[in-house]
């Protein structure tokens, strides 16, 4: 056998699998690796083994998923009708909090833009230490199996 | 079954408990007094947001899930393999969230703070959205999850992440609908869900950041 048949073999053994029956060398080889990496050939039962979370993940349930969103909708639009609301009243009840949220941002930078040097050296100091400690946090990897 | 019962049952007495004090409790108990038909009509409307609300949150859960269902997977284990450490990084990336945004509004008259502020908005709102999602997908795991491959053969509709969603977002928009627990619930769950999104990268598996390392000679 011609080295670079061997070669081809000990990098790819899939590509060429009869090689091996007229290459002694890599027969050789092969059944070395094998006894040393001591591998159990005996059959694997799936069911012996937990359930991985991607298992049956894929499945998707219309049937759940429209009945819930139809009910949940339903209940939504009799109480809406109850109440005397229109779907455009919950939109601008969302807008009006997120408003109130807005305002209270402007009054919190207008009070730090007329407040002390001291206090607003302390703001800074707050915001340096809370931002490194994010990047503290995020710089751990994540621990859960695959998904 | 036997589990989403024990974590049901304990949740369902507490949250009768509370319902029931508020509505029969005696007059002279209550923090605001007789209910008066103008507190019974800003009940319901209450209500009804809230389940508007949870209906949007139901179409946005169904919608991200379909595009990303393994990324909402792979945050929901996350969250479930450490939730303290996805607990500590929502609190942390709230507060950073807060201060930034006033530093960014700060700069408002100087032209690069509107710009600024809106990618931050962006940016806080869409990691709320994939973080509860997320925290829907755990919760529906938590509850109705299936544990044995016997369970997952038997199972025709209660089964895959688009489901596990759906009973989330049942099993926290009931407990969002009760008086005071509800918006406090609701408010750790956001948290959790900022840290957990933040902890996986929206469930992409990638490093926030590069690490160095010297070229081996």
């Amino acid at each position: 056998m011609t080295q670079e048949a061997c070669q081809r073999y000990m990098e790819d053994p899939e590509a060429d699998p009869r090689h091996v029956e007229t290459c002694a060398e890599c027969r050789a080889v092969t059944a070395a690796l094998e006894a040393k990496a001591d591998v159990d050939h005996a059959p694997i039962s799936l069911d012996a083994l937990p359930l991985a979370p991607w298992e049956g993940s894929s499945h998707r349930a219309w049937p759940l998923v429209l009945g819930a969103a139809a009910i949940v909708v339903a209940i939504a639009l009799a109480l809406c009708d109850a109440a005397g609301l229109s779907p455009l009243h919950v939109a601008e009840s969302s807008l009006a909090s997120i408003d109130a949220r807005r305002g209270l941002l402007r009054s919190a930078s207008d009070w730090l833009r007329g407040a002390p040097a001291m206090w607003q050296a302390a703001f800074g100091l707050a915001f340096v230490v809370v931002n490194a400690l994010l990047v503290v946090l995020l710089r751990r990897a994540p621990k859960g199996i695959d998904a | 079954m036997r589990r989403a019962l024990r974590l049901f049952l304990p949740l369902t007495a507490v949250a009768a408990t509370l319902v029931t004090a508020m509505v029969a409790a005696p007059s002279s108990f209550r923090l605001r007094g007789p209910i008066t038909v103008e507190d019974a009509m800003a009940t319901i409307q209450n209500t009804a947001v809230i389940v508007s609300l949870l209906a949007i949150w139901m179409f946005a859960a169904v919608g991200f899930t379909l595009l990303s269902g393994r990324e909402i997977r792979y945050s929901s284990l996350e969250m479930r393999a450490s939730a303290l450490h996805c607990f500590a990084l929502g609190l942390v990336a709230v507060t950073s969230f807060v201060l930034t945004a006033i530093v960014f509004s700060y700069l408002i008259p100087y032209h690069v703070g509107v710009p600024l502020l809106f990618a931050l908005g962006v940016i806080a709102i869409l990691t709320k959205i994939y973080g509860t999602i997320a925290v829907f997908h755990a919760v529906g795991m938590l509850v109705a999850g299936t544990r044995t491959r016997e369970q997952l053969a038997r199972r025709r509709w209660l089964r895959g992440d688009l489901a596990m969603v759906v009973v989330g977002v049942i099993v926290l928009g009931a407990l969002r609908l009760i008086p005071i627990v509800g918006p406090i619930i609701w408010a750790l769950a956001s948290v959790f869900g900022i840290g957990t999104a933040l902890a996986t990268k929206f469930g992409r598996r990638e490093p926030w950041f590069l690490a160095w390392r010297a070229v081996e000679s």
